[in-house]
């Protein structure tokens, strides 16, 4: 396979393929994140988390989207029914995040051992890394219940993983990552691509959904 | 699909209020005092606005535990300092019966000072402020509900959120707090965000929510549309002045009317929701367009401003069911002479004038030169017209085809006698055939009177 000279020198530099693959396509990832929130209006968690998300998904592979979406929603569902319980106590916010992030993990362990218990193996043996990173969502989660309520949190969870969907798409795409390995220069784009939607003053497609019942009236 | 983006381009979106409005035009001093609810009501009351008057502020764990509760009122506000989309606000009604710490929300929930203190720490730790940065807490009045308000409001008291750009008063909502809202103004938890016309502060088209149209207050039979807000231009008037206080060119300014004080700023948002579009169902985009790069001397010529140029729905139904257009006291008025010659003019419409009447210049100007010379030419000689009888007269002038008549003048220098000529006026984009009469106004304010003959088709808003 042909690389770009760049890119066998860094390889002859001792640093992995995959690693440089990966670094290239963070600028491709969070430009989509952007573009999401700019264009789309679509706004999930920042930028961050959305983009560790989509990572992780893409550490869990081969099995990535199944095991990726399963914990993820359970990451969501423990931490809404902990908020349901701790509500009550009235606890200081670290203190809270902190308890609602070792019922995540618990509940985590619980779903390997009853993979394992099920014969799904592949549940059991994905690196405990994405995990890591998929844990501490419950502290996003968790913020963004108590700043927007249960139900923003909710669909802003949902539009992370669609966006982490998106971008594992992307990132997952064999043709993206030779073309990117070949001629890496054309990650310079995202930076074009980011001053465009960074003076774009257009209305976003959920605007559109938002304000059609004043169109008729304009 | 080309007329939906041309209208879509009226509407205001979060890039384009982002980029185009808040970052240029509202500057860190601006956003600070928007953001630090006491910072603005010092700053605001300083510069004689009414506010809420401040009970008491804790700002650390050691003021909370050394704070003299006995020195709350019987009803109050807690709110904290940061706070944003109206999290964080507790609000107590009245004393327990029989106990002095203890008070009642809304909702007939007890507080105790224990209550109090555990909702005050989280507001200390930051729980309600942006990013999570320690806090301020503050106890303020509770203002009380206007009664022409109570049907219409569930438990809280409705605000009015004006939005002021360039001193120009450009688009306002009333929010009315429902059971959903849980006693909230806040669009985003439920409450109904009512659209007001700005000239007149009567409401217009309303929303619930998000954006779900309604006409009702929910549950009831009680309409929304054509509530008349009292003190609407001091309403006006000190959004305006807060503007220029704060120093926020883009401004959403929250303003309540207590049922004593009258109108007091609540607070000012450096970042106003875009809601207020839905709940007018009409572009701040336009708006804000129309009122960008207008010179504003003055706050009284900024509400002028917003309220005849983004006034008018009400004015819109009037002509819908009467068929007649309103205009003002002063319209603008198109003339149409010989040859198709035209000119604008400001013009008096005077009801107590039967005819309409242009000054000479104007006429000429409109290609009556040759006939008024013809008609001064022939009045010259015989300075007494008024012995010709109506038959003699109109034989005197006949073979003048631009005149279309001369009508007698009384005076106190004896009768005189103008001519007159047929023109085609433009008022308010319906034209009128009308015979005027030519007469030297210039020493006049207003070269052109418009008459009644000429006013049939219209009703007239002095307050235009």
């Amino acid at each position: 396979m042909y690389y770009h000279p760049w890119v066998s020198f860094i390889v002859s530099q001792g640093v992995p393929l995959q690693t440089i693959a990966l670094l290239l396509m963070v600028p491709v990832v969070a430009t989509l994140v952007a573009f999401f929130r700019q264009v789309v209006g679509i706004k999930a968690f920042g930028i961050y988390t959305p983009s560790i998300i989509t990572f992780a998904l893409f550490a869990f592979d081969p099995n990535g989207l199944k095991y990726g979406i399963a914990i993820f929603v359970s990451i969501i569902l423990v931490g809404m029914v902990s908020r349901f319980i701790l509500k009550q106590f009235r606890l200081l916010y670290l203190p809270r995040v902190a308890i609602t992030i070792s019922i995540v993990a618990l509940a985590i362990l619980g779903i390997l051992v009853a993979g394992g218990h099920f014969h799904r193996t592949g549940l059991a043996s994905v690196s405990i890394f994405p995990l890591l990173i998929m844990i501490t969502l419950a502290e996003k989660f968790v913020a963004t219940q108590i700043e927007k309520g249960s139900k923003a949190a909710f669909f802003l969870a949902l539009e992370t993983l669609l966006i982490s969907l998106v971008g594992y798409a992307l990132i997952s795409w064999d043709m993206l990552t030779i073309l990117i390995l070949r001629y890496p220069w054309i990650i310079l784009f995202t930076f074009v691509i980011n001053f465009t939607l960074g003076k774009w003053t257009g209305l976003r497609i959920v605007e559109y959904f938002r304000f059609r019942k004043i169109l008729p009236h304009l | 699909m080309f007329d939906f983006f041309r209208k879509s381009q009226k509407l205001l979106g979060m890039n384009a209020r982002n980029l185009e409005y808040i970052r240029p035009y509202n500057r860190k001093r601006g956003m600070e005092i928007a953001d630090n609810k006491l910072l603005c009501k010092r700053i605001l009351k300083k510069n004689s606005l009414a506010v809420p008057l401040l009970i008491g502020k804790i700002s650390t764990h050691e003021a909370l535990e050394q704070f003299d509760w006995a020195k709350l009122p019987a009803s109050f506000a807690l709110k904290p300092n940061r706070g944003f989309g109206g999290e964080g606000i507790l609000v107590v009604y009245a004393r327990k019966k029989g106990r002095d710490d203890a008070w009642v929300k809304a909702d007939g929930t007890v507080i105790t000072i224990e209550d109090l203190k555990s909702h005050i720490r989280n507001i200390l730790d930051g729980s309600f402020s942006l990013a999570n940065i320690p806090d301020t807490a503050f106890f303020e009045e509770r203002l009380t509900l206007l009664k022409l308000f109570k049907p219409y409001a569930f438990k809280g008291i409705p605000d009015i959120r004006v939005i002021v750009f360039n001193s120009v008063p450009v688009m306002a909502m009333l929010r009315l707090p429902t059971r959903g809202s849980d006693g909230k103004a806040n669009l985003q938890q439920g409450a109904v965000g009512v659209g007001i016309d700005l000239a007149t502060g009567t409401t217009t088209t309303a929303i619930i929510g998000k954006g779900h149209v309604i006409e009702y207050v929910p549950g009831t039979r009680l309409v929304l549309s054509g509530i008349k807000i009292p003190y609407w231009k001091e309403i006006l008037r000190m959004a305006a002045e807060a503007q220029k206080i704060s120093g926020l060119g883009f401004l959403g300014a929250d303003i309540a009317i207590d049922r004593e004080r009258g109108p007091v700023i609540l607070e000012l948002n450096a970042r106003p929701g875009l809601s207020i579009q839905l709940a007018n169902l009409s572009g701040l985009k336009e708006r804000l367009d129309r009122v960008s790069g207008l010179k504003i001397r003055s706050v009284d010529r900024g509400i002028r401003v917003g309220m005849n140029l983004f006034g008018g729905e009400i004015e819109e139904e009037i002509e819908e069911i009467s068929g007649k257009r309103v205009i003002g006291a002063i319209e603008k008025v198109k003339l149409i002479g010989k040859d198709g010659k035209e000119l604008e003019v400001e013009a008096k419409i005077d009801t107590g004038a039967d005819s309409t009447s242009i000054d000479t210049q104007i006429a000429e100007e409109l290609g009556f030169h040759e006939a008024l010379e013809e008609f001064e030419r022939r009045v010259a000689n015989r300075d007494i017209l008024q012995e010709l009888s109506k038959e003699e007269r109109e034989k005197l002038f006949a073979d003048i085809p631009d005149l279309a008549s001369t009508v007698p003048v009384k005076s106190s220098h004896g009768t005189s006698y103008r001519p007159m000529v047929r023109i085609d006026l433009v008022i308010d984009g319906v034209t009128v055939p009308a015979k005027v009469s030519i007469i030297g106004r210039s020493h006049l304010e207003y070269p052109v009177i418009v008459g009644r003959k000429s006013l049939r088709k219209f009703l007239i808003d002095v307050n235009k």
